[in-house]
């Protein structure tokens, strides 16, 4: 008999790093891996949480919230940032959303100018230039390397974000700002970790990215290749496409 | 200097209305505004008109209602914006429409309900003698920003006021109560304590659960919805307010959001001095404000709209359906800019729990597959998915038995409410 198949996702902070629906994100992979028979079990880790926990998990997940909640949380992972750093270099798969995102690299700019250490476990820094300008509030497309399909999510940021040579663009801007709203690139990939500025919930509208999701934390979790189930995404496809349409982006 | 505003207003407010183009609750305001663009502080500046100002994320429309019912009641002359008209011309129009002809203003009281980011620009053109601040949650975070910001405008904004002024503020919003810090006005709080509003539910949706003065998580003794609960900050002491009024008359309104609206009505009728028995009765005999409850006959049919802008708003709508016993229920999402354009929030309702009993489910609006796809991951199956709203509220009226609920967001109610009745409404 094959042994049922599992994975946990540890969810760093669900309670503070929730502000734009992210959760939803929490609640598509634990999904799709359900009706596929494959378990999933969701750690819920908030402030002053067990490093154990994290080692023990499959895929890291954290999402963004707002400025006061983000310091809260700075303060608890600054003492775990070395741990997190070994984690993710070593191949831990995870995905890190908005402020998250904005929380690996080395440093965040405020718009008043003063300036957040980061956790400096990705080469990139973002900068808020200040009250007056524009913060990027909108539907977003881009295409990724990742999946076939053009990836559509909602981008709402007042800071730009910078990459170093030694990561890779999550994807490139079709419509919408992106990073900083000048070089077309989204997002990182580095290692088996994926930044992202894409709220909406990414994932939901998005079913091949969290399926490569999926497949990479098993992969990982038992060293030989996966091939997961085809699901009907019908009304992914739709919800999806809705925006596409609207952004004038072919799919 | 603001005669011709007023003249200029009234004629428009009176084209609009002759022509059809809707009431002329923002235009006239916004032309006079265009006139003088302190028409609000010189018009006010000269009356003897008492100002309430009513300020919230979820509550302004009924709030504001239900006080104006109470005041009437009592025998005042009030004036009210119209709903959801709650910028400056919104207000600006409610002021000339009230006036008359001469510039003057013969009324007691004016009762504004103001939107979030309105409240900081308001304060700074008038005094008000009375300010209800209802709650604040996460809501069009395109478009307000984030809750924190808000509030620490607001209380910027508080912080300028005095003792002439009154603040009638929620307690049990430890966001609210934050407010009351600094201020040199008066402050009175109500709040929730009887057990049947104790909800044991998870608060997906909570945003301010973390101590504002020293950043540790807030313990509850009770929890009544989102954030608001008998809060305290076991690390720094800070606590819930004693609370001016926990209890009040009995309404028809349903869910635990209107035992709010309906508490911040009666402590600010007490302040104002307002009889007992005027406000129970005028409390008793209220209809709710058009797609906040509202009862709307199609044929042999009941229909009620309940205005579902944000995650708090619907998880409390969809709650009080469910108690409600409703059988039948039709989600709007639209994401337009009176909604909101992100409409992410809708993965934090709890839509999981809360349609159980629920066999009739349909969902429309812009957004429609974006519903749907909210619904699927929510484990539900049976649900009708039709974008066209004229036709989803047909489909879902026939095979209805019993009231049809629909769960609007704001531009989908006045769809909503227009096809049911054939009216145009702003």
């Amino acid at each position: 008999m094959i042994k049922k198949k599992s994975i946990t996702i540890a969810w760093l902070y669900p309670d503070l790093m929730n502000t734009y629906g992210d959760r939803g994100n929490i609640i598509c992979l634990k999904k799709r891996c359900e009706w596929r028979k494959i378990r999933c079990e969701v750690k819920e880790l908030n402030v002053g949480f067990d490093l154990s926990e994290l080692k023990k998990a499959d895929f890291i997940f954290m999402g963004g919230a707002q400025d006061r909640q983000q310091k809260i949380v700075s303060a608890d992972l600054f003492k775990k940032a070395k741990e997190l750093k070994k984690l993710i270099d070593a191949g831990k798969p995870g995905l890190y959303i908005c402020g998250a995102y904005q929380l690996l690299g080395e440093y965040y700019k405020e718009a008043d100018g003063t300036t957040i250490k980061g956790l400096g476990i990705v080469d990139l820094y973002t900068e808020n230039p200040g009250m007056n300008t524009k913060r990027f509030i909108g539907n977003v497309a881009i295409r990724s390397s990742i999946t076939e399909e053009i990836l559509i999510g909602f981008e709402n940021h007042g800071g730009r974000t910078y990459l170093g040579k030694s990561v890779n663009p999550f994807g490139k801007v079709i419509a919408g700002y992106g990073n900083n709203g000048k070089d077309k690139t989204e997002g990182i990939i580095y290692k088996n970790i994926f930044g992202s500025y894409l709220h909406g919930p990414i994932l939901p509208k998005n079913p091949q990215f969290t399926d490569y999701l999926i497949r990479l934390s098993l992969e990982e979790k038992y060293g030989t290749k996966f091939k997961l189930e085809p699901l009907n995404d019908n009304i992914e496809n739709l919800a999806r496409v809705e925006i596409a349409r609207r952004l004038k982006v072919k799919v | 200097m603001n005669k011709l505003p007023i003249v200029i207003g009234k004629s428009i407010t009176f084209i609009c209305r002759s022509l059809n183009l809707g009431q002329g609750s923002t235009w006239p305001g916004h032309i006079a505004l265009l006139l003088n663009p302190n028409f609000i502080k010189d018009t006010l500046k000269k009356t003897e008109t008492k100002i309430i100002l009513v300020a919230g994320t979820n509550g302004k429309t009924t709030t504001g209602k239900l006080i104006k019912s109470i005041l009437q009641e009592s025998g005042k002359r009030v004036f009210l914006n119209q709903s959801g008209a709650n910028l400056l011309n919104g207000i600006a129009s409610a002021i000339i429409s009230a006036s008359e002809l001469s510039g003057r203003l013969k009324r007691g009281y004016a009762i504004f309900e103001v939107d979030e980011n309105t409240l900081p620009l308001i304060l700074n053109q008038i005094t008000p003698d009375y300010l209800i601040a209802l709650n604040l949650f996460r809501d069009q975070l395109d478009r307000y920003g984030e809750i924190d910001k808000i509030a620490r405008t607001w209380k910027k904004s508080f912080d300028n006021l005095t003792s002439s002024s009154t603040l009638v503020l929620n307690a049990d919003d430890p966001l609210i109560s934050f407010l009351s810090e600094s201020t040199s006005a008066k402050v009175v709080f109500f709040g929730l304590n009887n057990d049947q509003f104790v909800t044991n539910d998870e608060q997906n949706a909570a945003d301010s659960i973390y101590c504002l003065y020293c950043g540790s998580k807030l313990s509850y003794r009770k929890i009544f919805f989102s954030h608001l609960g008998d809060w305290s900050c076991t690390n720094c002491g800070h606590k819930r307010p004693v609370l001016n009024i926990s209890e009040s008359g009995k309404s028809f309104l349903s869910g635990t959001y209107n035992v709010y609206n309906v508490l911040a009505s009666t402590l600010l009728s007490q302040v104002i001095g307002i009889k007992k028995t005027d406000v129970e009765k005028s409390i008793a005999a209220f209809k709710p404000a058009f797609g906040r409850q509202e009862i709307i006959r199609k044929g042999d049919k009941e229909v009620q709209i309940f205005l579902s802008k944000n995650p708090t708003s619907f998880n409390e709508s969809l709650k009080t359906i469910q108690q409600l016993g409703g059988k039948n229920l039709l989600i709007v999402l639209n994401d337009r800019i009176p909604d909101g354009k992100d409409i992410s929030w809708i993965w934090d309702t709890n839509i999981e729990f809360l349609s159980k009993g629920i066999k009739n489910i349909s969902v429309s609006g812009d957004r429609a597959h974006e519903m749907a796809l909210r619904m699927k991951y929510a484990g539900l199956e049976n649900f009708l998915v039709e974008p066209n709203l004229e036709k989803a509220i047909e489909k879902t009226l026939i095979s209805a038995t019993g009231s049809l609920y629909i769960l609007p967001t704001y531009s989908a109610m006045l769809e909503a409410r227009k096809i049911l009745t054939g009216r145009k409404i702003l």
